[in-house]
């Protein structure tokens, strides 16, 4: 398989994929400490976004200049339209909800920008390790909330609504039981999912077009693919934010119903 | 047909099929959007808003069929 891997050089050009171990750290028990590129790019990108706000927040003045608008936009943008549905009582999460955003599609873009096989290229949103720790976080939050919110009458919530007749309540409490949970627990799955499929779906098509140009080497057949690739790298670009908006979303619905649960 | 064959084939196939119910709900929701935007355009950011959650949940399936392929394919 590998040899065939080497004279292929479409699955050559799927090695952007791979992590690589770029400081090895010794194992402790299970778990894996080694600094990878995945983390490299991950910390790349927390850095951009401290420094983005810093700057921002530094220099702060009464008439706003370029990196000020675009501050000012994200924050209106955060706390009216994406996080509108919390309310009054959410808001604590607007901050870590604009700070989702923020992070995803940076660390999208930071994958999308081309970089020399030194730099040992990665993006860390298509790694499902990645995905599924943030999407974790959410999901501890949401039940955090509803938890704390309601006590038990969030777990209260997940039954069937009072008012149905004893009878018939014994057995559907049970179905809604299993039902609300399985679906508690899909939700940080799908949003994982969602957003490392879509970012590594889009990086696969990209690699592969690049990768029919290096294994033909071929003028008419570089040209199409050339093409294909510079729109594709255009709609990734939309599909970057569009991701990392769906996850503030999704998130903010989630951790919403968590706090007005049983309404 | 020896197992890596069948898997790689079962991949193929898998993400094809999987495509089709999310590619007909998604199409069906942007179609049923347009509608409602050009029939009452002043609430096209609620609408745009709603399409993308829908569109966002119709996607997720097809998604999971295609970290299943991955696995099919490279494993």
């Amino acid at each position: 398989m590998s040899a065939e891997a080497e004279a292929n050089k479409v699955a050559g050009a799927l090695h952007e994929l791979n992590v690589q171990t770029i400081v090895q750290i010794p194992k402790l028990g299970p778990f894996d400490f080694s600094i990878t590129n995945a983390v490299l790019y991950m910390w790349i990108s927390a850095l951009l976004v401290f420094i983005f706000y810093l700057v921002i927040a530094k220099k702060l003045k009464k008439e706003p200049g370029g990196l000020q608008t675009i501050g000012e936009s994200l924050l209106n943008f955060s706390t009216g339209h994406l996080t509108g549905q919390f309310g009054e009582k959410g808001k604590k999460y607007y901050y870590i909800i604009l700070t989702i955003f923020t992070y995803i599609f940076t660390m999208n873009i930071v994958g999308l920008i081309p970089k020399p096989e030194v730099l040992k290229p990665y993006t860390p949103t298509a790694n499902i390790n990645v995905t599924f720790g943030m999407a974790i976080v959410v999901f501890l939050i949401t039940q955090f909330q509803g938890f704390k919110r309601h006590g038990m009458g969030y777990v209260r919530s997940w039954l069937t609504p009072p008012g149905v007749p004893v009878a018939l309540a014994i057995p559907l409490h049970l179905i809604f039981f299993v039902v609300h949970l399985m679906g508690e627990f899909f939700k940080p799955l799908s949003l994982a999912i969602r957003l490392f499929g879509n970012t590594i779906a889009g990086h696969l098509v990209i690699l592969v077009m690049i990768g029919l140009v290096l294994q033909y080497q071929n003028f008419l057949i570089a040209v199409p693919p050339l093409l294909f690739v510079i729109i594709m790298t255009g709609f990734e670009i939309f599909v970057a934010f569009l991701q990392a908006y769906i996850f503030a979303l999704l998130s903010v619905i989630y951790i919403e119903s968590a706090i007005y649960a049983g309404h | 047909m020896d197992a890596e064959t069948a898997a790689k084939l079962a991949a193929g196939l898998g993400i094809g099929i999987a495509t089709l119910g999310p590619g007909i709900g998604i199409g069906y929701m942007t179609g049923r959007a347009t509608e409602a935007i050009a029939r009452q355009p002043e609430a096209m950011g609620d609408i745009r808003t709603t399409m993308i959650i829908g569109v966002a949940l119709a996607e997720a399936l097809c998604l999971y069929a295609f970290v299943i392929a991955i696995l099919l394919a490279v494993a």
